[in-house]
């Protein structure tokens, strides 16, 4: 039998910030092929959750294993794609075409002093086909809609070849179609690419017939495995302590 | 013209003004991307620290000026990423600090008030060989050190926290980067001087960015509106017997100008 590890397996995580608790007793598992939503109320831990999975905050206390791996012995972080939040608010000034910031994404790979190879090349152009800028390559990243950069943004996190990718609230400063689009896009990638998704998302009911995985955060983290049940608008107004209303809709 | 060339001060004045433009133009891409161009005016006023004290003890002050603003460059950067403190708070403290500091030793001695004077503007024309081969040295291991990180610095530059997930060693590069500033600096101001080698870092990159064009043509940009600058600045100190360093950063202006006139957005 193959044994196929968690690509995320927390245990009993604690973080505290200046004294004051923001993470409690987080213990869950992401398997590979998941597509799961991390929801919760304003300031109650996602995007801490993600920051600690992805090293950038120290825990107090517990234990992170990435890939099977203890997150201080993790080396493959080309396997983790990260689009942050506000990813598409960028300097407007700031001396990066679209294929610079793209070609961002392979320089883990690269190490020091590698040239660019004929494998980050394809890489480089095959993410830069996937999200439709291709097109775009030469132009300024700042010159860009919030669309197009939000665009490229994941492009970047696609070219590194990850098994896993982490949005974070991605649709900030973004138009509509090019939130319908992003969200078939995490699908196609869920369903036809097998990628695991961890999306940070206040907007549930898009995502609702996708989901294979809800993460309540609110300082503490409820983990369901049926996210048809958490969409309910009764659960929903019990996990966030006030009247909620879900509305499912297919984009 | 082309007789100043053959003049060994000329040459000299030459090697060292043109070494100093690629290193101060490519340090300068990244501190300036980084809204962290106030880091060459203050490593620059530390290095007057570091100059002052060479002169009161009767040690090397270009050596003196290389410690001195190494220890301030690690200093700032501590206080920044590990205290959280903002850039431009820490950058203001260490500047009027270390200028207060250097008053008071110049002030404890004041017979070296002339040798003070050539660190303060620069004497590009009193370069002599040994003082290009200290250039040389350092200045080819701070290029080799910025070139086999170009890429990471860049990423750093443009999203920190992507370039950490992304397995960047973020902390011991920026580090790294204001080490090589401070030892750039340090080289420079032989050749600046401390009040002008901020011209010299800051504004080819901030000239070149107006251009609107990517970073790697930004940077080559950066470097030859250096070049250009020190080739004429220098020749026109020769020919009208100006000051060198200032020279120089009225060249840079020049340019300046010109991008921002030619880029009007």
């Amino acid at each position: 039998m193959k044994f196929s590890p968690s690509l995320f397996d927390v245990t009993n995580l604690n973080f505290e910030r200046h004294g004051n608790l923001v993470l409690k007793g987080a213990t869950f598992q992401i398997l590979p092929g998941e597509y799961c939503a991390i929801i919760g109320p304003n300031g109650g831990g996602k995007t801490t959750l993600v920051r600690l999975l992805l090293g950038l905050e120290k825990s107090t206390s517990g234990s992170i294993r990435l890939f099977g791996t203890p997150q201080n012995r993790f080396r493959a972080w080309n396997r983790i794609g990260y689009v942050p939040q506000r990813s598409a608010l960028v300097d407007s000034t700031f001396p990066a075409t679209v294929r610079e910031v793209v070609g961002m994404g392979r320089y883990a790979v690269r190490g020091i002093l590698g040239f660019e190879s004929d494998d980050d090349k394809a890489a480089i152009h095959e993410a830069m086909e996937l999200m439709g800028v291709s097109d775009l390559s030469e132009r300024l990243i700042g010159n860009l809609s919030g669309g197009q950069r939000q665009r490229v943004m994941i492009a970047r996190a696609l070219a590194s070849k990850p098994d896993v990718l982490i949005v974070d609230e991605p649709n900030t400063g973004v138009d509509v179609e090019s939130q319908h689009r992003f969200y078939e896009l995490l699908r196609t990638l869920n369903r036809t690419k097998k990628m695991s998704i961890l999306f940070i998302t206040h907007d549930i009911g898009v995502i609702a017939e996708d989901i294979t995985r809800v993460l309540f955060v609110n300082q503490t983290l409820l983990v369901s495995q049926n996210p048809a049940e958490v969409v309910r608008c009764d659960e929903m107004s019990r996990l966030y302590g006030t009247p909620a209303h879900v509305v499912c809709h297919n984009h | 013209m082309m007789e100043m060339l053959s003049y060994p001060f000329m040459q000299r004045a030459f090697i060292a003004g043109l070494m100093i433009a690629v290193l101060a133009s490519v340090g300068g891409s990244f501190i300036v991307l980084r809204r962290y161009s106030l880091l060459s005016e203050t490593l620059a006023h530390v290095s007057l620290v570091g100059v002052s004290v060479g002169l009161l003890f009767g040690m090397s002050p270009l050596w003196m000026a290389v410690v001195a603003s190494l220890i301030a460059s690690w200093l700032i950067e501590y206080l920044r990423s590990v205290h959280g403190m903002y850039s431009d708070s820490v950058l203001a403290i260490f500047l009027s600090g270390s200028l207060a500091l250097a008053i008071v030793i110049v002030s404890m001695a004041g017979s070296f008030n002339a040798s003070l004077f050539s660190y303060l503007f620069g004497s590009i024309l009193s370069v002599s060989t040994q003082d290009l081969w200290v250039m040389g040295i350092f200045g080819s291991l701070a290029m080799a050190l910025l070139l086999a990180f170009f890429k990471e610095l860049y990423f750093i530059a443009f999203d920190e926290d992507v370039a950490r997930a992304g397995g960047i060693r973020v902390t011991m590069l920026n580090f790294m980067l204001v080490s090589v500033i401070a030892v750039i600096i340090a080289l420079s101001i032989r050749v600046v001087g401390t009040l002008l080698i901020g011209a010299l870092m800051v504004i080819p990159p901030v000239a070149a960015i107006r251009f609107g064009m990517g970073f790697y043509s930004t940077t080559l940009l950066s470097i030859a509106i250096a070049l250009i600058s020190v080739v004429i600045g220098l020749s026109a100190s020769y020919l009208f017997s100006l000051p060198s360093g200032a020279a120089i950063v009225l060249c840079l202006l020049c340019i300046f100008i010109v991008a921002l006139v030619v880029n009007r957005r």
